[in-house]
């Protein structure tokens, strides 16, 4: 474990109830969505001998005999759980200021102090989060695009594996570009909180040079991710191996997977932001100009070396 | 003396030869056509140049003048009836989004045509429409004989034609080498019903032919695998690089052959009623994981029909495995030849590999030996065939893990039935020509599934072993014979023993949908005026269930009713009214009712509605909105990928 993903856990750790509070957010705004769906279900099952099928094993074709029932059916539903997501997503992108500031000074903040930064900074994270949806819509086209020359090379080569297998590595790649933009704007996010910074495009601008620098940085977002993907397939192993009949523990393991994935998350949020936090001003946003100068630093010169690696600082 | 022992020996030796082949030959069919086919296949342009010699004896009691051949392959044109159904509904790949492309036509060009003893007729070929009147289909066509001909004589054509087969669709076609070839050849129409039957190529509907026997010849790249119906009885290198194969089939009513060099063949054999019979496999090098899944399902299959239904009669059954692009010439039925489906990662508990290679095996009696009109009556092979899937798949693979057995869900024939059939119950009837279903999602549900299930809640009100009786009957009278509807249900009525009929003329002529339900169940003290307590034991109720016919399908109820004080009654109603109220006075309140408590009416549409508790179970209805909720927290955790 380097530096950066220790410091950054131990930030999770103290912070950790924006964890618990966005995980109820999370499940409050899904509950919420789903309650007409639990209304529309309890006349029709609650009563009916066939609903066993769905509680001693879960047979696919009572469970589609119910999906085909109009008021039940998830092309009904879909549209409430997907504003039930955006809801969410707004949210997140409300409270993103008032999490960096928590992640950058590494204190409690009031819960004034929280949501003044919240509200200070909503609309320049909503203006990057528009932003970031060019990088991530780039990459799901060419993912898109990857996925029918991987359909097509599985019809027409000889093996039908190597479809697949294509298939597989660029979802790999993509899904670590993914990651590179993820800290790309993670970055951007840090700097606007920590220098309140209006020009979000200057920042993106330099953050994508910050990110091309912070090696450790990426690592640590790979290896947090790894965790993240861990942890969702240990969870899932759980409850592959769990009676059907326990619909607790199951819910319970895939809540406890969900609230993983959100503390992966603010994970990687807290390693950009410490990152951010330990690094000089100049260094941040005078990247290009500092390469001119070259002024000698204790007898180093070449200006990479002004560029701390927070991390290994601590 | 010795000339005379060797005469003696010679003749005894010519007998024994001569009975034997005629033991060998002995018709199990009135063979109406000869085919003898003799063609060369170009792998680069996927073309056969073939001339046939067709054989034709007129066994339909009437004179005949005219005759209408199915030109199959010209349906992959542009301007077809097929293409144009095909992009209608956007069935097999082919909606007008599919992006069609040159190398998806295919065509069937007849260069000749003599009859012989009368001469090239050529010029005389006339393309006819009969279902549609569409001038520019020319899947059939018809021609006039200068002589017509008597009962019981025999006319020859000889067709000189070539087939441009197109890349993989709608069941044949090539794959890169790979070549699947079904309806390949010009195909004479059927006499049926005192007129020839011979109908377009529909995106939607199979095939109808005559009996007969088929003498096929084919040129092409040596090394290659070949398979074909019936059996390989010759094999030759002609050292130019290419191989000459010859295939005999016999009591047959189509052709179909598969060729590709790099197959892998899989050979075995299974002991049969019949006799041993040989199975070869064409497999995919990379679905070798699959052999053996076909091969058990296949032998497992095989040895039910035989118990069940009747002996398999030919010598050979070929399973052709279609390269991954290739699928959609996988899961087709020919005449002894059968391709299968399956990919190279597919998981042991999904049971595509048997059920496919179950279901098209099933064909070679619904289909192969009765050998129904597919384009009129799609549900007498696609559904009766989809009832013994059922039937065998539940023996070999438990009932309700049919379909898919793994540890977290599961899925049975009669649930994925009932799941293809309960939107389009009130599409169309199943008497319905092929083509005239409103679209394939109609025509799969109802021919395949709506069949199934009608006749699994046959045997609820017949018995399981009364239906199978029937179908033995019914495989019997009709093997090798092209029975209509109502041979099938005739048959049935009288391996039976009742009037079936008004079963029939719901399920088969109708569009009724059953569904019975449970309108509401109570529980009042008889002696409602009484002010004392109520106890236990001593307390009379008035028990109360009201069922409702809520659909138009009328069968008789059976309800169960359960008490608290542990007992049970079963009751009937004749289902002749909208509802019926069943009570019972006791001193016991109901605990449960349930119409159907055998679950025997899979045909019913809604199964929810089937029963009612006295004590509300909230654990599905929590399960299922709580995996939902859980869906919607996921779905919005991806999309905060974005903040």
């Amino acid at each position: 474990m380097n530096g950066s993903v220790r410091s950054s856990a131990g930030l999770i750790w103290r912070h950790q109830r924006l964890v618990w509070w966005i995980f109820a957010v999370n499940m409050g705004i899904a509950w919420l969505s789903s309650l007409s769906l639990r209304a529309m279900l309890k006349p029709i099952l609650d009563r009916s001998l066939e609903s066993a099928k769905l509680v001693t094993g879960f047979d696919v074709g009572t469970l589609a005999l119910l999906a085909e029932r109009p008021e039940v059916s998830p092309r009904v539903l879909a549209p409430g759980a997907i504003v039930a997501a955006l809801l969410f997503v707004v949210f997140l992108l409300f409270i993103d200021g008032g999490v960096l500031a928590v992640f950058l000074d590494d204190r409690k903040l009031s819960r004034a102090e929280f949501f003044e930064n919240s509200g200070l900074f909503f609309w320049r994270m909503v203006r990057l989060a528009l932003y970031s949806a060019v990088p991530f819509g780039l990459l799901a086209a060419a993912d898109g695009s990857m996925a029918k020359f991987a359909g097509k090379l599985a019809d027409n080569a000889p093996q039908d594996w190597l479809g697949f297998a294509v298939n597989v590595g660029s979802k790999l790649v993509i899904v670590v570009l993914a990651l590179f933009v993820r800290l790309w704007f993670d970055l951007a996010q840090a700097t606007v909180v920590r220098d309140d910074e209006r020009k979000v495009l200057r920042t993106l601008t330099h953050s994508l040079i910050l990110a091309f620098r912070s090696g450790e940085l990426f690592a640590s977002y790979i290896g947090i991710g790894l965790f993240g993907v861990a942890t969702f397939g240990i969870g899932a192993g759980i409850w592959f191996y769990l009676p059907h009949s326990a619909t607790v523990a199951s819910f319970l393991i895939l809540e406890i997977v969900t609230v993983t994935q959100i503390a992966s998350r603010l994970w990687l949020k807290a390693a950009s932001a410490r990152w951010i936090a330990l690094l000089p001003d100049e260094a941040a946003f005078s990247p290009v100009p500092v390469q001119v100068t070259q002024t000698p630093v204790d007898g180093v010169t070449d200006v990479q070396a002004q560029l701390p690696d927070p991390p290994m600082s601590e | 003396m010795e000339n005379c022992c060797r005469q003696i020996c010679l003749t005894a030796i010519m007998l024994l030869l001569t009975t034997s082949g005629i033991a060998q030959s002995a018709a199990l069919s009135e063979r109406v056509v000869a085919y003898q086919i003799e063609g060369a296949y170009n792998a680069n342009t996927h073309t056969l140049d073939a001339t046939e010699v067709l054989t034709y004896t007129n066994r339909t009691g009437t004179t005949l003048s005219k005759f209408p051949f199915h030109l199959y392959l010209n349906a992959f044109q542009p301007k077809s009836t097929f293409m144009t159904e095909a992009q209608q509904t956007g069935i097999n790949g082919m909606g007008t989004d599919s992006g069609w492309e040159e190398k998806r036509f295919g065509s069937n060009e007849v260069k000749s045509l003599e009859i012989v003893g009368s001469g090239d007729v050529t010029k005389q070929i006339k393309f006819i429409s009969p279902d549609d009147g569409n001038a520019d289909d020319r899947t059939v066509f018809e021609i006039a004989l200068p002589k017509p001909l008597p009962p019981n004589q025999s006319v020859q054509f000889r067709i000189h034609f070539v087939a441009k087969f197109p890349e993989v669709v709608a069941r044949t076609g090539y794959k890169r080498d790979f070549l699947m070839a079904g309806q390949w050849f010009p195909k004479v129409g059927v006499w049926w019903n005192g007129t020839w039957n011979c109908h377009q190529f529909h995106a939607l509907t199979e095939f109808f032919a005559d009996f007969g026997t088929f003498d096929v010849k084919l040129t092409l790249p040596a090394k290659w695998n070949v398979g074909g119906s019936g059996v390989m009885t010759g094999a030759k290198d002609n050292g130019n690089g290419t191989q000459t194969v010859t295939f005999h089939a016999e009591d047959v009513h189509d052709f179909a052959w598969t060729a590709d060099p790099s197959t892998k063949v899989v050979e075995d054999s299974i002991r049969l009623s019949s006799g041993t019979v040989k199975i070869r496999m064409l497999m995919q090098p990379g679905h070798m994981s699959s052999a053996v899944r076909y091969m058990d399902a296949l032998k497992a299959t095989m040895r039910k029909f035989d118990e069940w239904i009747g002996p398999y009669p030919y010598p050979q059954i070929t399973v052709v495995d279609p390269p991954h692009g290739a699928v959609a010439a996988g899961g087709m039925e020919y005449p002894t030849l059968i391709t299968a489906d399956t990919a190279w990662l597919m998981p042991k508990s999904v049971l595509i590999p048997e059920l496919v290679v179950e279901h098209e095996f099933g064909h070679q009696y619904w289909y192969g030996m009765v050998a129904t009109n597919e384009f009129e009556n799609a549900w007498m092979d696609e559904g009766i065939n989809s009832y013994m899937e059922a039937k065998v798949m539940d023996a070999l693979y438990g009932k309700s893990t049919s379909w898919v057995n793994s540890r977290l869900v599961t899925l049975s024939e009669r649930g994925m039935y009932r799941t293809e059939y309960a939107p389009f119950a009130d599409r169309d009837p199943l008497s319905r020509q092929g083509w005239l279903f409103l679209d394939d999602s109609s025509y799969g549900g109802n021919n395949y599934g709506k069949t199934a299930l009608v006749m699994l809640t046959l045997e609820n009100l017949v018995g399981e072993k009364t239906v199978m009786r029937g179908l033995h009957a019914y495989f019997d009278r009709y093997k090798f014979k092209h029975p209509r509807p109502q041979d099938f249900t005739a048959a049935m009525n009288e391996a039976v023993g009742q009037n079936l009929d008004w079963y029939w003329k719901q399920a088969v002529d109708g569009t009724e949908i059953l569904d019975d339900r449970i309108l509401t169940a109570s529980s009042e003290r008889a002696d409602w005026y009484n002010k004392t307590d109520e106890k236990a034991g001593v307390t009379v109720y008035r028990n109360t269930v009201i069922v409702h016919r809520r659909g138009t399908f009328d069968l008789p109820v059976l309800l169960e009713a359960k008490f608290d004080d542990g007992s049970k009654v079963r009751e009937r109603w004749d289902g002749k009214d909208r509802w019926h109220r069943f009570t019972w006075e006791r001193k016991a309140k109901l605990v449960s009712a349930e119409i159907d408590p055998d679950h025997g009416y899979p045909l019913d549409r809604d199964p929810f509605n089937n029963s009612w508790t006295a004590k509300a179970d909230g654990n599905a209805s929590t399960k299922v909105a709580g995996y939902w909720t859980l869906l919607t927290q996921w779905l919005a955790l991806v999309l905060s990928c974005l903040t």
